[in-house]
């Protein structure tokens, strides 16, 4: 049983734009222990979501090592790194990022369409329980565009849960709603915690990221000691 | 396993059908091409057969042959006298062994007269055999016979639209005014299809031996139609036919004929060239109009991909690897070619038998140009579907899913 789920050594991206390179991130060094609720905090342009997006595996770094669930996955292939995706870890945007011609049970189900053994009868089930948990179980049938905000973010939160990731990670969650629903949002997340997902979220507000276990801020690319 | 196909083509079709406009004119422009390429086709095909049905309608077919009096070329005014060939000719040919029947005619244009109608007809003068010749029988009353022949007898047989253009009822025993003598109408022939400009079925035929003294007086021929056994070599009777005639026409060296040798190639060519033209012409157009239904497609395949690349980067984050994006987009490309198919095809269909119902045309359906035209276009939206989603798979999710 291993029981850091993260840990980044030396991490570093730079962008290149034709001849002018720019480092995002200097050097990170982060361990996350399973169980964890982090919340990264930053100002924009700290490098927050380019480090969440190198622990999600939708980027690369340019130099360091990432060691997932006891697995090296830096060098790893797309294929290997979409799998990895599929299976261990789960995404929240801010934007939502839902498919806006598919219905909010559809949705949910995506990830599992991914995979070889597609979409049972017992996932449906499950999916549909998730919805109903997250207060969406007269909606499944819904549009994202019928949709409020906090509700679709709940369907995101749904989608991101049904294929049981290790890893749960949000990059701005409550970005894009009202204080009431951030409320609503941030709650689940408290609740998933509990019940055991490790949680990693980016978010420049501090009354969001009071709700988590642990905070680390980020400024110009590299973790500030509190 | 099996669900999971199920599972992508419902996907699959989700997406396409949320943008509805786009798919209407990805299958519009699909459609177009493929009903123009295969209308086009099936009509200059299909009038080629007519007119080879035709020939082999009058007995022309591979075993004929027709010589005409006069040289020069084959339709026109003829460059060299046209007096020279005559009935010897057509008994000397009759000879060869490969020779099954020899039919001469003897032509000429007259004033018709019945009852104060009078109109110009092509009145035939030919042998009894005409009818064998020419696979052209009588529907009712008799046909030309030896002893009409013998006799110059004023009987004349007739087209199947003579009666009613001269308003003659019963039309068999009854005298028509042919110049200024009475011929007495002995037979109706059945109708034939008619191609070109001249109506088969407005002439008149009498004896050969009548035409020539009583009507035309004249000692020449105008036409010999020839039939062969079975199997023969044509270009070698025709070669064997011409020094025939060469020699019975006493022309030697570098003089040329006065006479013109028509065999079913000549015949099908001369017909059909003109036709080819067209059809050329119009597979051209139709060629024109499959590239740039493919340019549409293709910008339109192309701009609905690139639109989507966000969405693409969306499910690489969720999981698909680059195989199934473009199993995706695979499946869409063929979702669309095959109902443009359909209903290229069956669009097509609808157009060959209206154009077949109110033309002599038949609809000729070529399963060759659709299956040709069907796969261009599977081809087009396949590669240019392909193109934007695999690029849109290269990219790092994290840049794309931005812009969503």
């Amino acid at each position: 049983m291993v029981k850091k789920l993260v840990i980044l050594k030396d991490i570093t991206k730079t962008y290149q734009t034709g001849k002018v390179s720019y480092q995002v991130l200097k050097g990170i060094n982060l361990e996350v222990e399973k169980g964890e609720f982090l919340a990264i905090m930053g100002a924009s342009g700290s490098g927050k979501t380019t480090l969440l997006n190198i622990i999600g595996l939708l980027d690369k770094p340019t130099s360091g090592s990432y060691i997932l669930d006891g697995e090296e996955v830096s060098k790893l292939s797309k294929q290997e790194l979409a799998y990895i995706r599929n299976r261990k870890l789960g995404f929240i945007f801010q934007a939502f990022h839902l498919i806006p011609w598919a219905t909010a049970l559809e949705n949910v189900l995506m990830p599992l369409l991914y995979r070889k053994e597609g979409i049972s009868k017992k996932d449906e089930e499950r999916a549909k329980k998730l919805l109903e948990r997250l207060g969406l179980g007269d909606r499944i049938k819904a549009k994202p565009a019928e949709l409020s905000g906090g509700q679709q973010q709940r369907v995101a939160i749904a989608r991101a849960l049904i294929g049981k990731p290790k890893l749960l990670l949000a990059d701005e969650p409550t970005g894009n709603l009202d204080s009431k629903s951030s409320e609503e949002v941030i709650k689940i997340f408290r609740e998933l915690n509990q019940e055991g997902i490790t949680i990693i979220m980016v978010t420049h507000d501090p009354e969001i990221a009071k709700y988590a276990k642990r905070i680390k801020i980020i400024k110009d690319g590299n973790f500030i000691e509190k | 396993m099996k669900f999971l196909y199920i599972q992508i083509l419902k996907d699959v079709w989700k997406e396409l059908i949320s943008n509805k406009v786009n798919l209407f004119f990805m299958i519009l422009s699909l459609v177009i091409s493929l009903t123009a390429l295969n209308t086009i086709y099936s009509l200059g095909y299909s009038a080629k057969e007519q007119i080879l049905n035709a020939l082999a309608n009058v007995q022309f077919g591979k075993d004929a042959m027709l010589i005409l009096a006069g040289g020069g070329k084959i339709i026109g005014l003829t460059t060299t006298r046209r007096d020279t060939l005559k009935l010897g000719d057509a008994k000397e040919i009759e000879k060869l062994d490969f020779v099954k029947l020899v039919s001469p005619i003897s032509l000429g244009t007259s004033e018709v007269s019945y009852k104060g109608n009078a109109e110009m007809i092509r009145i035939e003068g030919v042998f009894p055999n005409y009818t064998i010749a020419t696979n052209w029988y009588p529907k009712t009353g008799r046909f030309i016979n030896k002893n009409d022949l013998k006799r110059l007898s004023k009987v004349c047989v007739v087209g199947f639209d003579i009666p009613k253009k001269f308003g003659i009822k019963d039309p068999i025993g009854k005298k028509i005014k042919i110049r200024s003598e009475y011929f007495e109408i002995i037979g109706i022939l059945e109708s034939k299809p008619t191609f070109g400009h001249f109506n088969r079925n407005e002439r008149i035929f009498i004896p050969l031996t009548t035409a020539q003294r009583r009507l035309f007086n004249k000692d020449y021929i105008d036409a010999i139609k020839i039939l062969f056994q079975p199997g023969t070599n044509i270009d070698l009777a025709k070669y064997k036919i011409r020094q025939i005639l060469r020699k019975r026409h006493k022309l030697y060296g570098i003089e040329p004929d006065d006479f013109r040798i028509i065999t079913p190639d000549m015949a099908i060519k001369f017909f059909t060239s003109a036709s080819k033209i067209l059809t050329i012409f119009l597979l051209t157009i139709s060629l024109i109009s499959l590239i740039i239904s493919g340019v549409i497609i293709m910008n339109l395949m192309y701009a609905n991909i690139e639109e989507k690349s966000p969405i693409i980067a969306l499910r690489v984050a969720l999981g698909a690897t680059s195989q199934r994006i473009i199993i995706h987009y695979l499946v869409m490309s063929l979702i669309i070619a095959f109902i443009s198919g359909l209903i290229g095809w069956i669009l097509s269909l609808l157009i060959l038998k209206t154009i077949a119902y109110f033309t002599p045309l038949k609809a000729y359906f070529s399963w060759l140009t659709f299956l040709f035209s069907l796969s261009f276009a599977i081809l087009t939206t396949i590669v240019f579907s392909l193109i934007p989603s695999v690029k849109a798979t290269q990219v790092e999710p994290s840049i794309l899913l931005k812009s969503l």
